[in-house]
């Protein structure tokens, strides 16, 4: 009796301490999020509700929903996440079906498979400041290397960034470039996970390559393309650095999104509650693509 | 089993004679994986080779296209004589490193910690915490670089080093990735350890430590590079030319206004890129590891 007392205690007092070191071992990791994601958060929360005057950045009061409204009144707000979508769309649209492709081809081991691998390891590896100086300087429209190239193959010569209907595509290209490695990757992994005699058995049963890969392989890899689906709208939201070193959001806000568009409203134009609302936009489409992702990782859970 | 040595010998001989046609029938596929590389190859070997060009050459020479368009014809090293006596770029190199030690120490010891007591010690409230921080994790910095460099004023840290790593010290996916590797460590190891005398600080510190090294070598190699190549944040909150990093000094070199920079623009991108492209290919078992957990939720 005694004996299963001190026994119980010492498990009490083990408890306890477990209690006292896990709250100390979280308690930077939680001082760092608190004091740089959830601050941060709030306090665009409660700005977004706010006037400011422009240049000490002091609050004139409280408005309610105006800056929102405000936000919704500008032209180029518009523009913002009409654009914001226009990235996620073409960037998500282009990698993901790429990227498998490009996963199915050097799952096959071929002798070359080392080297395009390397490569689309070393462009991920890249800086996006750096690729986007590279880039700029190829997309050059006077003395550029890509006009070069189509003058030499005596196709007509391209505006590419100075063009309100080339820019963003231009930049989407390079972004996939530089981003599809990680959805390739991923889809690698995903693979290398499918036991070798899955598709074997198909194949014995008859089913022909393609249908293989359509009826076996695809659905086998349904988690890697939910995460990879996940992590490229991410990379294609948060765009940001390419469209200020290639751009400015320009011409005409043809390139510019919500990211962008904020950054400009609090550091150039000086008005941090329509900047701060702007925050809470792109947060919200954030949250949005999150919520996404975890209804369609339960919904594979379920199953 | 004599036949099935046979049987199995049979192919096996036959394989010598059989490389040559794998090749052939292969050959469509060989080239195009060999031209998907060169693609991704491409852009940063073209920037590599035009860092040994003279600003000249690259501005008069890659329009009409011919060989110049891609070889130093005259190969030089002025664009790096330039970067490392004129624009003082060594200094620009070193605040990387410095910044880039803050973030990697700071995230290494935050994630270790906090990783550990998720994974194993029980506390009221421990997967809600937890809940959060992955909750969190899918804000990128761009989503709030407005309310955080606010925050920085605030705390009088804009243009000082501890702002460039700072914000970065909590790093959602160093902890889940720590998580995981933890609750892999054999538990009866660390139960031994108990039976011992070990206290659960020291069963940390002596045997669920030195047990994920490779997860530890990627968390170091990950955020080694994620601050290697921060642009947006140093440019924000660093406005003390002399404590800039190299990223945002080489994006300066092209906005020099009616003073072409290209060379040296070229030799700078050159200069942080290639020691990052090795480094992650070599490691790319560390590399990889880390990318796909990072995604993998």
């Amino acid at each position: 009796m005694a004996a299963a007392g001190t026994m119980a205690r010492r498990r009490q007092i083990g408890r306890s301490g477990e209690l006292l070191l896990g709250s100390a071992m979280v308690l930077p990791a939680f001082v760092g999020l608190a004091l740089f994601k959830l601050w941060p958060l709030l306090s665009a929360a409660l700005d977004s509700l706010q006037t400011f005057r422009p240049f000490d950045r002091v609050s004139t009061g409280w408005v309610g929903l105006q800056n929102y409204i405000d936000l919704l009144a500008d032209p180029d707000f518009r523009s913002a996440p009409v654009n914001t979508l226009l990235y996620i769309v073409l960037i998500v649209g282009i990698t993901i079906p790429l990227a498998l492709y490009l996963a199915v081809l050097l799952d096959r081991r071929l002798p070359a498979s080392t080297w395009a691998r390397n490569a689309i390891i070393a462009a991920l590896a890249t800086s996006e400041a750096v690729t986007a100086l590279v880039w700029n300087q190829m997309y050059e429209p006077s003395v550029g290397l890509f006009n070069a190239i189509l003058t030499a193959l005596h196709l007509p010569e391209q505006p590419f960034l100075t063009s309100g209907s080339e820019a963003l595509v231009s930049i989407v290209i390079m972004t996939v470039w530089k981003e599809i490695g990680l959805p390739v990757l991923i889809f690698l992994a995903g693979l290398q996970a499918i036991p070798q005699e899955v598709p074997e058995a198909a194949k014995l049963d008859g089913a022909s390559e393609r249908q293989t890969f359509w009826y076996v392989t695809l659905p086998m890899l349904k988690p890697s393309i939910v995460v990879a689906l996940f992590m490229m709208t991410v990379t294609a939201t948060r765009m940001f650095t390419p469209i200020l070193i290639m751009t400015q959001g320009g011409p005409q806000g043809a390139t510019n999104n919500l990211a962008l568009y904020s950054y400009q409203l609090a550091f150039e134009y000086q008005s941090p509650g329509l900047a701060a609302a702007s925050v809470i936009c792109m947060v919200g489409v954030l949250a949005l693509v999150t919520a996404a992702q975890g209804y369609l990782l339960q919904d594979k859970d379920s199953k | 089993m004599t036949m099935q040595n046979i049987a199995l010998a049979k192919p096996a001989a036959a394989q010598q004679s059989r490389t040559s046609p794998l090749v052939v029938r292969n050959l469509g596929g060989i080239v195009l994986v060999a031209v998907i590389g060169a693609i991704f190859a491409f852009p940063i070997l073209w920037a590599t080779l035009a860092s040994f060009k003279s600003t000249t050459e690259i501005i008069t020479k890659t329009f009409p296209l011919s060989w110049a368009s891609f070889v130093p014809l005259q190969a030089t090293l002025e664009n790096y004589v330039y970067l490392f006596t004129e624009v003082n770029f060594q200094l620009n190199l070193l605040n990387t490193v410095i910044a880039g030690a803050g973030q990697v120490g700071l995230a290494v010891v935050v994630s270790s910690l906090a990783g550990y007591a998720f994974a194993r010690l029980r506390f009221p409230g421990r997967e809600l915490v937890f809940a959060l921080f992955l909750l969190t994790a899918f804000i990128p910095v761009e989503a709030i670089i407005v309310p955080l460099y606010q925050i920085m004023q605030q705390m009088g840290l804009v243009s000082t080093f501890p702002a460039l790593f700072l914000p970065f010290a909590c790093n959602p996916f160093g902890i889940f990735m720590m998580r995981q590797a933890f609750r892999d460590v054999p538990l009866e190891m660390e139960e031994a350890a108990k039976i011992d005398g070990c206290g659960p600080l020291r069963v940390f510190l002596i045997i669920a430590l030195p047990n994920v090294k490779p997860t530890l070598a990627t968390l170091v190699l990950i955020q080694f590079i994620w601050s290697w190549n921060a642009y947006l944040w140093p440019l924000v909150v660093m406005q003390d030319p002399t404590k800039q990093i190299a990223q945002v000094a080489i994006a300066n070199l092209k906005s020099l206004p009616n003073i072409p920079m290209d060379g040296p623009l070229f030799a700078a991108a050159t200069a942080v890129t290639i020691p990052l492209v090795i480094l992650s290919i070599v490691l790319q078992r560390y590399y990889v590891r880390g990318l796909v957990t990072s995604g993998m939720k």
